[in-house]
């Protein structure tokens, strides 16, 4: 071993040049260039990709774009009780989601459950949940339960499910655990353990996807309407189908609003409880 | 600042109500899955209310052998006993309940930093609490009192609602042997519990685990790897190379040559904490 000062007592050694990486960069751009030609050449199986249709069609979305550029502010007093049906399945949806996943993500992480074949099965089930779409969903979901709010907040709860355990139990899988095997040395029971002292840790990246899920419900739920399942996007699919751009605009623009406040609301918050 | 006034004699003096336990380990060997013996054919006794340092450089085996006291790490072969408890053949609950009675702190501490220094000291009341209670939240009065009581013993009893990461490392310590105390165990072991903390609160920690040994009259099985703290702390000593006994005497009176012998090398100067 040299021991700093050797090294400062030897002649200045000669810089050891720089390895050349510029081939391997081209090798790279080089194979992820022919994948993307590949993938839209449909001689080779990729997907058929007709720009000219950009040419012979544009003028028919132009029309609706350029309706949608003046928004039409008289459908206002008609979006107030859809948005704030909108507002309260998404609300509804992330609570009911937060509740069941703080035993799910305990069970789905590595540290909290120790247990292989449980946390695989676990985990087995969420994949499947995610792999489902959200319109899916609402759609049986209408048909099993009947048009209105209630199948779209079933849809938002499963939805938010896959994508908070998922997060949150891979941040606890991550997190430092030393102070679990205290918790055995203790005599303690996983279950204990998992309550008294994993929970607490667990709070801050609970709260802080739930508050997350809760940005995509306004998002989703605006979709989730045009099956049937509640909330604006059942306005917003009355006015597509009266070719109304200009009012469809006015409802874009409140979700953004909404989904811009409830972010800003969200950072104040995970800022607090760090 | 070293408490002499605390400095234990052998066999300890006040036993608490189940009485200090010895402990014993016979023929133990631990062979990691990846292949690596910690433990070669480890046998010793360890009476009732002594206070034990076990000295080694890392990779010596002592941090295996205390976990096999517990049985947070099953031996491979051979028998760990304490006090009545055949801790190696047990399994489930009866271990839970053995873990029970033996406290253990840690280098790192191990506390739950976002959770208070109340629920981190709770944790030592796990096996004498039904999972029930613990999944309510609902700490029964002896337990709130055991734990009261015992961060009241380490001077952190103010602190008692502050979160357990807000705490300097010499606090976390006091705390997590309170939470080791708040099981009202028989035995305690502590795994290098100084050596994240500067000289003066090594030394405060050390005299806190001394005086538990004089007051509580536990049994105190510490590893070190710091010959001044194993010299003046404890009443013997025993060294460990590479999974193997290589000393086994009195603490005091251990030579230089002694502890050269544990390391497989000449004495150096960080092998002391000094003052």
């Amino acid at each position: 071993m040299t021991t700093v000062a050797e090294a400062a007592e030897r002649p200045a050694q000669a810089i050891p040049p720089r390895p050349r990486t510029w081939p391997r960069t081209a090798r790279i751009v080089a194979v992820l260039a022919v994948l993307t030609a590949a993938t839209a050449t449909p001689a080779l199986g990729g997907v058929e990709i007709d720009l000219g249709a950009i040419a012979d069609n544009w003028t028919n979305g132009a029309d609706r774009i350029g309706q949608m550029l003046v928004p039409d502010l008289s459908v206002l007093p008609r979006t107030w009780q859809p948005l704030l049906e909108t507002l309260q399945m998404a609300v509804v949806g992330a609570a009911i989601s937060a509740v069941l996943a703080v035993p799910l993500s305990l069970w789905a992480a590595r540290p909290t459950n120790p247990n292989a074949p449980v946390r695989a099965a676990v985990r087995f089930v969420l994949n499947v949940i995610r792999a489902v779409p959200d319109l899916v969903y609402a759609t049986v979901l209408v048909a099993m339960v009947g048009v209105g709010t209630l199948p779209g907040v079933i849809t938002l709860v499963l939805f938010d499910i896959g994508i908070v355990v998922k997060l949150v139990s891979e941040a606890i899988d991550s997190a430092d655990s030393s102070y679990m095997e205290a918790g055995r040395a203790a005599g303690g029971t996983q279950t204990q353990i998992n309550r008294l002292t994993a929970l607490p840790q667990t709070w801050p990246a609970l709260a802080s996807q739930v508050l997350y899920s809760l940005e995509l419900n306004v998002r989703i739920s605006a979709i989730l309407g045009l099956v049937g399942a509640g909330g604006i996007g059942r306005l917003i699919d009355e006015m597509r189908g009266f070719y109304r751009y200009d009012a469809l605009s006015t409802i874009i623009l409140e979700i953004l609003i909404v989904v811009i406040l409830i972010e800003l609301a969200s950072n104040v918050l995970r800022k607090r409880l760090r | 600042m070293s408490d002499l006034s605390t400095r234990p004699e052998a066999g300890g003096t006040t036993p608490s109500a189940s009485g200090p336990w010895p402990i014993e380990l016979d023929e133990v060997t631990v062979r990691y899955p990846n292949g690596v013996t910690a433990l070669k054919g480890v046998s010793l006794r360890i009476e009732a209310g002594e206070m034990v340092a076990i000295v080694g450089l890392s990779g010596s085996g002592k941090s295996t052998m205390i976990r096999t006291i517990n049985g947070l790490v099953p031996p491979t072969s051979g028998r760990v006993a304490v006090g009545p408890h055949a801790v190696s053949e047990l399994r489930g609950r009866a271990l839970r309940e053995a873990r029970g009675d033996i406290g253990m702190i840690f280098q790192g501490f191990n506390l739950a930093d976002r959770a208070s220094v109340f629920h981190n000291a709770l944790v030592g009341r796990f096996s004498h609490m039904p999972t029930w209670r613990t999944m309510l939240g609902l700490a029964s009065d002896v337990d709130r009192d055991m734990v009261m009581r015992s961060l009241d013993s380490v001077g952190m009893l103010e602190k008692v609602w502050h979160r357990a990461g807000a705490l300097s490392g010499g606090q976390k310590q006091r705390v997590a042997i309170a939470r080791a105390l708040s099981q009202e165990p028989a035995v305690m072991l502590a795994d290098e519990p100084v050596a994240s903390l500067d000289p003066p609160t090594a030394h405060s920690v050390m005299a806190d685990l001394a005086s538990i040994n004089a007051s509580r009259g536990l049994t105190v099985l510490v590893n070190l790897h710091l010959m001044d703290l194993a010299r003046q702390y404890t009443t013997r000593m025993i060294g460990l190379r590479a999974g193997e006994v290589v000393y086994d005497g009195p603490a005091a009176s251990a030579t230089d040559a002694d502890f050269e012998a544990i390391y497989g090398r000449p004495v150096q100067s960080r092998d002391r904490l000094g003052e």
